[in-house]
C-alpha cells in the first residue's frame, strides 16, 4: 500500500504555491495536513501527478478574531483549534466540534480547512460551516474570491473550489451572545466517521427561538441543513415538544444513503433522534426547560 | 550508499517522481535522508533510519501502530510524507528509554501491568500514552480509554493497557522518572 | 525426589518478552532485511469469479526497478499444487497452485507476482500488468453454494457442496428419531453466523533469504508453525520427476540422510508393532506410529525435497489467532521465486490484502432442533450445519476440521439421549475460511443461543434450564454422547453456579427498570461450555481418527558447559507469552531464576519437530508438559552428577538459585558450570515428547454479561461482563486473564462490530479498517475474570489451555443478553452479527430497507 510517484513541490510562499496550481491544475493536489490525501494515495485511489505541500509557507496557521468573527488559515490543525483560546471564546461551536474529529494523532496533523476542502459528507467541519454560514475564501493566482457556505459543498467529495485554488480562509461570523449550540453524533466506534451527526445552533431571545440551524453530516451526499425543521423551531419556545416536532420533520425529509454500517431507515431514524438530542444538548448550557 | 541503495535510487529516479533531501531529528539525532517524495515518514523511519520499533499495521491511519511524536505531538507516521517532517523533531519508541537504558515510566508500567501480548501495537500505544500523560498527568480511566481509542489492539481487550497507563501515572507522580 | 521449586508457577511473573518488545527491539518479519532483498507484491483479481483470457506483463517487466514477474503459468511449471489434506472421508479437496492461471475464484485471488527493488516500485509495475477477465456468475452466499443452478467453482467436484455427512449418536435403545418422537416437544431454529476475520495487528509476511554463495534458503516468516512451513514449502517448490527425486536421494547426502534417518527411526520405534505383520499391518502401524509426522517429515525431505532443504526462522509475531497457522499460497510463490532468482525476496502483506486473503472464518448456517420434555429435560439434539469455506480451503486446517470438532463438541456439557449432526461444506467466491480462535466456537454459540430459546418457550429461566441439564459431579466419570471421557475437570455446572452467585440479579432488575426511562433496555445473558484444551486421551480419536499424533509436542532442555540453561520448544509463540510461562516451569524444575532460562523457538535448525506449532490451546498443557519433563530429566542428571561429586545421596541434593548442594549446606554447593567442569561433562541435555496427561484436559467457563441497549441509537454497551473460568492450575494468572479478556474482546467485535462483508456479487465491501471494525478501548468494557482451579484426579501437569475460550463463550452470552433485553418486543435473535441497524429492526423501531 504505497503511493504512486509524483512531483513534490514545497513552495515557500503562497504565490509560488498558487503559480504551481495554475500551471498544473487538475494534475495537482494541495497537501496541508494530509490526513485524507495521503491514505487515498496509499490506496492508489488518489494519484496526483503533482503534490503542492503548503508546509513550508509561513503565516498560514493563524487564528484571528475581528469584531467577533474568527478566521482560520489553511494550516490551522484541528488540535491547534482545539486548544485555541480565541476559538474557545469567540467560536464556541468550533471548539465544541474539535474533540469529535477522529483521534488526537489525526487532529495534530489534520487541518480544519483541509477537512472543509475535502468535503467529506460524514465529517463534522462541513456541517459546522453550513450551520454557521461561514465565509470561505478561495485564492488563485488570479486573485481571491469568497464563497458562501451554502454554495461551497456541491456533491460527494466535491466543492466549489477550482483546481487552481487554495482554500485560504474560513471566517465564522461573530457568535451572538444569545446563541447556543451543540454537536452530537453516533458512529459505529468512537472516533469513526459519523453514521449521522448534527450540528445545532439556536439563537434564543426571551425564551423564543429567533434563529436555528440544523446541519447534518453522514446524512446525504454533502453536509445538509433541513430548513423545514429549522423553520418549525423559529418563533417557538424551546421545549421537548418543539424539538420532537423538528425531529419528526428531519426524519421525514432526509433520505440518507445506506452503506454496510447502517441502512437508510436506520439513518433516518438516527437523524430524528439526534435532532432531539442535539437541540436538548444545545439548550442544556443555558438551562432552558426542555 | 550501498550498491543496492544506489540501484534502487536509480530506478526510483526513473519513475519520474521527485527525489527529495529531508533533514530532521530522530530521538535527538540529526538525520538527513535522500528519498522518494512519496515515502511516508514511517517508511523512512523503518527503512532509512532502520528504527524498526515503529510498526505498520494498516498504512491508512486507523490502527495507530505507527504513532510517533512529531514535535512532541502524537502523529500517524503512515499519514505523513517524510518530506513533511523537514526540520521536525521526531521521537520513536527507541527514544523513550534513557541513554543508559533506563526505562521510561510508561514502559516500566506497561511491563508491570502485563500491558501487551504480541506487542505489535505497543509502539503506538506507548507513544500515545506518553503524549497523553505529557498533556494530562492525571487522567481518569475514561480519559485514558478515550485517548487510546485511536490505537487498535487485537490481543488484550485493552484492560491491561489502561491498567498500565494508570500505573504509569502513579510512577510519574511518585517523582521517579 | 521432589522438585526444589523456586515457586514461580502460579504467580503473575512479569513477562520476559517485554524486555525487548517494549523498547522497540522486537524482531518481526517486516524488520528482516537481507542485503539486496527484492520486494514482492501480488497482483490480485478484482473480480470474484472469472476466467483469465490473457495476461500480459510485458510493460510491467520494463518498469523501473522490476527484476522479475511470475504469472500463474510460470508458477505451475515450477511448483506443485497444494495437496489434499483430507481430514474427512468423502471430502472434496481441490487442487490449486500458489497463483491462479486460468480461473480466479475470489476478489484478491493472486494471479501474478512482481519482484522489484522496492515495494513502491513493485506496486507501480503491478498496475502495468494487463489481465483480461471473462466474468463468470458468482456464488456469494451459503444459499447460492447449496443451489444446483450456480456455476461450480471446482470442475471435478460434485457441485459446490464439497462435503455432506451425517453423524448419529444414540447410545441408548432408541434411535435419534425415536427420541425426538418421544419428547414432549421439538423446538427448531435456524441460526446464522456471518463471516469474520482473524485480523492480527501484524499482517502476514515472509522473507526468503538466499545465501548468495551457497544458494541456501532461510525463510523468515510470521508463521504459527515453522516446521510445517519448512516441510510444505520445500515440498511444493521442489517440483521434479520421480526419477529425479530418486536420483536426488542417492546423490544428495542431506536428503539421503534424512530419508534413512526417518525410515530407521520409524522402524526402531515401531519394531514391536511391525513384528509378525503383513502389508496391511504395515499400514496400520503407520497409523499407530506415535511419531508419524516426524518420520513422514524426514522421509518427505528425502523424497520430495529440494537438494538443499530450507530452514525456517520465525521470531516475534504480531498475533495470529489461527490465521498464521495456514501455509499461504504467497509463502509458496515466494520460496519458488527466490529459488528461481537465487536472490532474497520479501513480502509483507498490506492490510487490504489481509482483509481479502489473510483468512476469514466462522460463516456458518446452523439449524438446530432440540427435543425437550415439558419439565425442561433435554432429550435430543439435531444440528444441520453448513460452512461457507470460501474459494480456497485453509491449508492445512479450516472448515473440515472445524466441522469435525463441532460434531464432537456440539452437545456441550449437557445430558442428551440422542444427537445427530449433518455437516456440509460449500465453496463460494469469498476469502478462504481458516481456523480462528476456537474454530469450532459456533457449536457453543448456536447451542447456548438455542438453550435460551428453549427456556423461553418453556417459560423457564436460562439458568434453571441449564442447571437442570448440565452434567454434574454426581454423574462423573462419564462420557459425552459423542465419545470423549468426562471427569471433574469438566466443571461447567460449577462455573455456572459461581457466576450466578457473582451476579446481583436483584440489582440488575432494579437497574433494568430505571434504564427504561432513558429508552435503554437491559438484558442478562449467560453461556456455559467446556472445550478440549487439549481434551482427554481419546478425544482426538473422536474428532479425527488416526491423527492423534498431530497434537504431540516436544521439548529439549539443556545446561551448557558455561552453566546456562537453554530450552527448546516446538511451540511458536505469537503473543501467548511462552518465554515467561515456560521460563516459570523450567526455573521451578531446575531451581534457577527465570532470568537464567533462555527459550529457543521458531528456528527449525534448532527446535524440535511439531507439525502444528502453536494452535489448539496446546501451549500450556502439552508444550508446557514436554518442557516440564525435559527439564525434570535434566534436573535428574544434574542431581545425579552432584551426588557423585558431593558424595551424597541423590535424595539429599537440592538446587537453589542455581546452587547445587547437599541439603542444609549451601555454602559447599557448586554452580551448574562448576558441576560440569568438575565432572568433566559436556553439559546436560534431555528431550521429551508429550501428548498430554492421562485424564482431564477440559477447560471450562461460564460467561455472564449485562447489556445496555439504547433503543434510540441501537448501540449496545456492557455495564457488566464477567467470566468464571476453570483451566485447572494456573501458570501465570495475569497471562491467563489477558488471554480470556482478549478472547472476549474478539467476541464482542464479532457480535457488534466486525463483519467480512460481501455484496451479492461477492465483491468485498470491508477491505479497509474503515469498514472492518475492530473494537477500540471505548467499545470493550472492563471484563471481570474469576478463576476456579479444579484439579483432575490424575495429578500433575494439570495445566489446561486458555487461549481460545474467551472467544468461544462471548458471542453466546452477548446475543443471549441482547435477546433478553429485547424480550419486551418479542425479538428472536438468529444472527450472530448485530450492528445498530439490526438491533433497531429487531426491536421494531425501524423496518428493514
Amino acid at each position: 500500500m504505497k503511493a504512486p510517484p509524483f512531483i513534490y513541490h514545497r513552495p515557500e510562499t503562497l504565490d509560488d504555491a498558487l503559480a504551481l496550481l495554475a500551471e498544473h491544475g487538475d494534475e495537482a493536489k494541495v497537501l496541508a495536513g494530509g490526513q485524507s490525501l495521503i491514505p487515498l494515495m496509499a490506496l492508489r485511489m488518489g494519484r496526483p501527478a503533482h503534490v503542492v505541500d503548503l508546509g513550508a509557507i509561513d503565516g498560514l496557521a493563524e487564528i484571528t478574531e475581528a469584531d467577533g468573527a474568527v478566521s482560520l488559515g489553511p494550516l490551522v490543525r484541528h488540535e491547534q483549534a482545539n486548544r485555541s483560546d480565541v476559538i474557545a471564546q469567540h467560536a464556541p461551536l468550533v471548539a465544541q466540534t474539535m474533540p469529535h474529529v477522529a483521534h488526537r494523532a489525526i487532529r495534530t496533523q489534520g487541518t480544519v480547512l483541509g477537512s472543509i476542502a475535502h468535503g467529506d459528507p460524514a465529517a463534522e467541519m462541513p456541517a459546522v460551516v453550513i450551520a454557521t454560514g461561514a465565509t470561505l475564501t478561495a485564492t488563485s493566482s488570479s486573485g481571491e474570491r469568497t464563497i458562501a457556505a451554502a454554495e461551497f459543498f456541491e456533491g460527494y467529495l466535491d466543492t466549489a473550489l477550482r483546481s487552481d485554488e487554495i482554500l485560504t480562509d474560513v471566517t465564522f461570523p461573530a457568535w451572538p451572545s444569545t446563541a447556543v449550540s451543540s454537536v452530537v453524533e453516533v458512529a459505529r466506534r468512537h472516533g469513526d466517521y459519523a453514521l449521522v451527526g448534527v450540528v445545532t445552533t439556536l439563537d434564543i431571545t426571551d425564551d423564543i427561538v429567533t434563529d436555528a440551524a440544523l446541519a447534518y453530516f453522514g446524512a446525504a451526499s454533502t453536509a445538509i441543513r433541513v430548513s423545514a425543521a429549522e423553520q418549525s423551531l423559529i418563533g417557538s419556545s424551546p421545549s421537548r415538544e418543539a424539538f420532537d416536532a423538528a425531529a419528526t420533520i428531519v426524519a421525514a425529509e432526509l433520505a440518507p444513503p445506506a452503506d454496510i454500517h447502517g441502512s437508510t431507515a436506520y439513518r433516518k431514524h438516527l437523524a430524528g433522534v439526534l435532532t432531539t438530542r442535539g437541540l436538548t444538548a444545545a439548550v442544556d448550557s443555558i438551562g432552558v426547560p426542555a | 550508499m550501498t550498491d543496492t541503495q544506489s540501484s534502487r535510487l536509480a530506478a526510483e529516479t526513473a519513475t519520474g517522481g521527485s527525489i527529495v533531501d529531508v533533514s530532521f531529528t530522530v530521538n535527538g539525532s540529526a538525520t538527513s535522508v535522500t528519498v522518494e517524495a512519496r515515502r511516508t515518514l514511517s517508511d523512512v523511519i523503518r527503512e532509512d533510519c532502520e528504527l524498526t520499533g515503529t510498526h505498520l499495521g494498516c498504512e491508512h491511519g486507523v490502527c495507530g501502530a505507527c504513532t510517533v511524536l512529531v514535535d512532541g505531538q502524537p502523529s500517524r507516521s503512515c499519514l505523513m510524507l517524510a518530506a513533511q517532517a523537514e526540520g521536525r523533531d521526531i521521537t520513536t519508541i527507541e527514544g523513550l528509554a534513557g541513554p543508559d537504558g533506563e526505562l521510561h515510566p510508561v514502559q516500566q508500567a506497561m511491563m508491570d501491568a502485563h500491558g501487551f501480548q504480541c506487542a505489535f501495537c505497543s509502539p503506538g500505544f506507548l507513544m500515545s500514552t506518553v503524549a497523553l500523560l505529557d498533556e494530562n498527568p492525571d487522567p481518569t480511566s475514561e480519559e485514558i480509554r478515550e485517548e487510546l481509542s485511536g490505537n487498535l489492539c487485537r490481543c488484550t481487550g485493552y484492560q491491561s493497557i489502561v491498567d498500565g497507563v494508570e500505573r504509569a501515572v502513579k510512577i510519574m507522580k511518585g517523582g521517579s522518572k | 525426589m521432589s522438585a526444589n521449586t523456586s515457586g514461580l508457577v502460579g504467580q503473575s511473573v512479569k513477562r520476559v518478552e517485554d524486555d525487548r518488545l517494549l523498547v522497540g527491539n522486537g524482531r518481526y518479519v517486516a524488520d528482516v532485511n537481507p542485503p539486496g532483498v527484492l520486494h514482492a507484491v501480488f497482483l490480485r483479481s478484482p473480480l470474484a469469479h472469472a476466467t483469465i483470457t490473457s495476461i500480459d506483463a510485458t510493460a510491467a517487466r520494463r518498469a523501473p526497478g522490476v527484476v522479475a514477474i511470475f504469472t500463474g503459468s510460470d508458477m505451475e511449471a515450477i511448483t506443485h499444487p497444494f495437496p489434499p489434506f483430507a481430514m474427512q472421508p468423502d471430502l472434496y479437496t481441490p487442487l490449486y497452485y500458489c497463483l491462479s492461471s486460468t480461473t480466479v475464484r475470489m476478489v484478491g485471488d493472486p494471479v501474478a507476482l512482481v519482484l522489484a527493488e522496492s515495494r513502491h516500485l513493485a506496486e507501480d509495475a503491478l498496475e502495468l500488468i494487463e489481465v483480461d477477465y471473462e466474468p463468470l456468475d458468482t456464488v456469494a452466499s451459503i444459499a447460492e453454494g447449496l443451489s444446483p443452478t450456480k456455476p461450480q467453482l471446482w470442475e471435478k467436484a460434485n457441485g459446490n457442496v464439497l462435503y455432506d455427512h451425517v453423524h448419529t449418536f444414540a447410545p441408548g435403545n432408541e434411535s435419534v428419531d425415536a427420541v425426538f418422537a418421544g419428547a414432549d416437544r421439538v423446538i427448531t431454529e435456524r441460526l446464522s453466523c456471518p463471516r469474520q476475520s482473524n485480523q492480527p495487528m501484524e499482517t502476514r509476511g515472509s522473507v526468503v533469504e538466499v545465501d548468495p554463495d551457497t544458494g541456501h534458503m532461510t525463510i523468515h516468516n510470521a508463521t504459527q508453525s515453522s516446521h510445517m512451513l519448512r516441510w510444505i514449502g520445500a515440498a511444493l517448490t521442489g517440483k521434479q520427476s520421480t526419477r529425479e527425486a530418486a536420483k536426488g536421494i542417492i546423490a544428495n547426502k542431506e536428503r539421503r540422510k534424512a530419508f534413512l534417518a526417518g525410515a530407521k527411526s520409524f522402524l526402531k520405534e515401531n519394531a514391536e508393532g511391525l513384528k509378525a505383520q503383513d502389508n496391511d499391518g504395515m499400514k496400520s502401524q503407520l497409523k499407530a506410529d506415535k511419531s508419524f509426522l516426524k518420520h513422514a517429515n524426514l522421509i518427505g525431505v528425502g523424497l520430495l525435497g529440494k537438494d538443499d532443504y530450507p530452514d525456517v526462522v520465525a521470531q516475534d509475531i504480531g498475533g495470529g489467532f489461527g490465521a498464521k497457522g495456514s501455509i499461504a499460497r504467497e509463502d509458496v510463490a515466494l520460496i519458488a521465486a527466490a529459488g528461481e532468482l537465487g536472490r532474497s525476496v520479501k513480502w509483507i502483506e498490506d492490510r487490504v490484502e489481509n482483509l481479502m486473503d489473510g483468512g476469514q472464518a466462522r460463516e456458518e448456517d446452523l439449524t438446530l432442533s432440540i427435543a425437550v420434555d415439558d419439565d425442561g429435560t433435554f432429550r435430543g439434539l439435531k444440528v444441520d450445519l453448513v460452512i461457507d469455506q470460501g474459494a480456497y480451503p485453509g491449508f492445512p486446517v479450516g472448515a473440515p476440521l472445524a466441522s469435525a470438532i463441532m460434531k464432537v463438541m456440539f452437545p456441550g456439557s449437557y445430558n442428551w439421549d440422542a444427537f445427530e449432526m449433518r455437516s456440509r461444506i460449500v465453496a463460494t467466491n469469498k476469502g478462504k475460511y481458516v481456523a480462528y480462535r476456537g474454530p469450532w466456537a459456533n457449536e457453543t454459540w448456536a447451542r447456548e443461543r438455542m438453550v435460551d430459546i428453549v427456556a423461553r418457550a418453556l417459560k423457564m429461566s436460562p439458568a434453571e434450564i441449564r442447571l437442570k441439564n448440565l452434567i454434574g459431579d454426581d454423574q462423573m466419570p462419564t462420557a459425552m454422547i459423542t465419545g470423549p471421557k468426562i471427569d471433574e475437570t469438566m466443571s461447567t455446572k460449577k462455573t455456572l453456579e459461581r457466576a450466578l452467585e457473582l451476579l446481583d440479579i436483584d440489582q440488575f432488575e432494579r437497574d433494568r427498570d430505571t434504564a427504561l426511562a432513558e429508552n435503554h433496555y437491559l438484558g442478562l445473558g449467560i453461556a456455559s461450555y467446556h472445550e478440549a484444551a487439549p481434551g482427554p486421551p481419546g478425544y482426538w480419536e473422536c474428532v479425527n481418527p488416526g491423527t492423534e499424533t498431530l497434537l504431540n509436542e516436544e521439548a529439549q532442555a539443556t545446561v551448557e558447559t558455561d552453566g546456562s540453561v537453554v530450552v527448546y520448544t516446538s511451540q511458536m509463540p505469537h503473543g501467548q507469552s511462552h518465554e515467561t510461562t515456560y521460563g516459570q516451569i523450567v526455573a521451578d524444575e531446575l531451581g534457577v531464576a527465570i532470568e537464567d532460562v533462555k527459550l529457543v523457538f521458531g528456528d527449525t535448525r534448532r527446535t524440535p519437530f511439531s507439525i502444528l506449532g502453536t494452535g489448539g490451546s496446546r501451549g500450556g498443557p502439552i508444550g508446557g508438559g514436554a518442557m516440564k519433563y525435559a527439564s525434570r530429566a535434566v534436573r535428574e542428571q544434574l542431581v545425579d552428577a552432584a551426588s557423585k561429586l558431593l558424595e551424597a545421596d541423590v535424595a539429599d541434593i537440592e538446587i537453589v538459585n542455581g546452587n547445587v548442594h547437599v541439603a542444609g549446606v549451601p555454602a559447599r554447593g557448586v554452580t551448574f558450570a562448576e558441576l560440569i567442569a568438575q565432572t568433566a561433562g559436556d553439559g546436560f541435555e534431555a528431550t521429551r515428547s508429550y501428548r498430554g496427561k492421562g485424564d482431564g484436559g477440559w477447560s471450562v467457563a461460564t460467561h455472564a454479561c449485562i447489556v445496555d441497549v439504547d433503543l434510540d441509537t441501537g448501540k449496545v454497551t456492557f455495564p457488566r461482563y464477567l467470566v468464571v473460568e476453570d483451566c485447572g492450575p494456573i501458570i501465570n494468572p495475569a497471562i491467563v486473564d489477558g488471554q480470556v479478556r482478549g478472547g472476549v474482546a474478539q467476541g464482542i467485535g464479532a457480535v457488534l462490530y466486525e463483519r467480512a462483508t460481501y455484496d451479492d456479487d461477492a465483491n468485498l465491501q470491508s477491505a479497509t479498517y474503515m469498514d472492518y471494525l475492530i473494537p477500540t478501548s471505548m467499545e470493550i468494557p472492563e471484563i471481570e475474570v474469576h478463576h476456579m482451579e479444579t484439579l483432575s484426579p490424575g495429578g500433575e501437569n494439570d495445566f489446561r489451555g486458555v487461549g481460545e475460550g474467551g472467544m468461544i463463550g462471548a458471542p453466546a452470552a452477548i446475543t443471549n443478553a441482547i435477546e433478553d433485553a429485547l424480550s419486551p418486543f418479542g425479538a428472536r435473535i438468529t444472527s450472530q452479527y448485530l450492528p445498530p441497524t439490526k438491533i433497531l429492526e429487531l426491536a421494531g423501531v425501524i423496518s428493514p430497507d
